[in-house]
């Protein structure tokens, strides 16, 4: 089809849609309607509630817009698609190659091999108010042995088995 | 009597009768006095607002639905959205492009719910149509169809209206029936005028196809 029939056509659509300037609403539709309008107003009415996607399209411009691009265009859809689950393949691709080199937390010394492990295993053995792990491992059937630990305040302290008798038993 | 279209159109036709003296322009000093008033809950001043654009919101939702009962109800909760929602116009658009826009997005949420199940409920046609020259040539030899009436053109051509995707629809009924400008329309769908141009063009041609018995 030529531009000129396309521009003649478009001419005789235009005469064509002319015809729904002529629609009009029942007579004296208008007269009211400002009124009724007031009138819910002042009864408190808020009109109907209005759905997420509507307060959505209508607070986020942007949103209104990505919209009706994907409904004018439904191949925009799909490539978006696509483009988000390359996203997604790409990530998850980048993630099992990564590799975390630990940082010396001291300048001009070596970093560990496993800084939080290390760090753990050093706060254990120092502290005086930590009991060592050893400590914990002994037999469920021999008292547990406190540790030695410093300060005048807590030496010559040590646990004992505590016997207890109920009267009326032998 | 002929609805809603810009006063720029209207004022060459004599059969209009809403033609806007300069204080009624939108985005006129005038009319952010009103907003503000109504902003303070002076309803008297929203009155005046709503009997101002109520015959054109009121079209762009008929053409949109093709149902005069949705169209009332619509645009009866679009001022009313719009009155409650005064606080948060900023007065970075004119009114009339805010609110038509609120009218635009219900309208637009309402059809996707609406969707297949709407009916056509259409508005009669003035009887100023009868003698309008475009109209009548359509009906004429010119027409394939010579029969057909103006009242089933009508419902042909709202029924090729309601094929068209809503921004297609809502392009058409804004520029088309309504006249307003691709900058206008713009604004009111938040696109860039390029974006009008071209959905317009699509829209054309759809209908011309859908329409083409009528069409020569």
């Amino acid at each position: 089809m030529s531009m000129s029939q396309d521009t003649e056509n478009f001419e005789q659509l235009g005469r064509l849609l002319k015809l729904k300037r002529y629609e009009q609403p029942p007579p004296r539709f208008f007269n009211d309607f400002s009124d009724q309008v007031i009138a819910r107003i002042k009864r408190g009415d808020r009109g109907e509630e209005n759905g997420f996607i509507e307060r959505l399209l209508s607070d986020a411009p942007w949103v209104y817009r990505i919209w009706t691009a994907f409904e004018a265009r439904p191949g925009l859809v799909a490539a978006f698609g696509v483009a988000v689950c390359g996203l997604l393949i790409t990530g998850a691709v980048l993630s099992e190659k990564t590799d975390i080199q630990p940082i010396a937390l001291v300048p001009g010394t070596e970093a560990p091999a496993d800084t939080t492990v290390e760090m753990a295993k050093a706060m254990a053995v120092d502290h005086p108010l930590l009991v060592r792990p050893a400590a914990l491992e002994a037999s469920s059937t021999t008292p547990i042995a406190t540790p030695q630990l410093g300060g005048p305040l807590l030496e010559g302290l040590q646990a004992r088995p505590v016997s207890f008798t109920f009267p009326g038993r032998n | 009597m002929i609805m809603a279209e810009p006063a720029s159109r209207k004022a060459s036709r004599p059969a209009d009768r809403l033609a806007a003296s300069p204080a009624e322009q939108p985005g006129s000093v005038e009319e952010m006095e009103l907003v503000k008033r109504a902003r303070r809950g002076d309803l008297a001043a929203y009155d005046v607002l709503v009997r101002r654009y109520q015959e054109r919101i009121y079209a762009t939702i008929y053409h949109m639905t093709s149902n005069h009962e949705d169209a009332n109800d619509l645009a009866q909760e679009a001022f009313i959205k719009a009155f409650r929602a005064l606080r948060s116009f900023k007065g970075g658009s004119s009114f009339y492009t805010w609110v038509y826009r609120i009218a635009v997005n219900k309208t637009i949420n309402f059809l996707k719910q609406r969707r297949n199940k709407g009916q056509m409920s259409l508005d009669d046609l003035d009887f100023n149509a009868e003698h309008d020259p475009d109209l009548v040539a359509l009906v004429s030899d010119k027409t394939p169809r010579r029969e057909v009436g103006l009242t089933e053109l009508q419902e042909k051509l709202n029924a090729a209206m309601q094929k068209l995707s809503e921004p297609h629809r809502l392009v058409v009924t804004l520029h088309d029936v309504q006249g307003l400008s691709h900058e206008e329309i713009a604004k009111i769908m938040d696109c860039n005028v390029g974006t009008v141009r071209s959905r317009l063009f699509y829209a054309r041609q759809q209908l011309q196809a859908y329409l083409s018995d009528y069409l020569q």
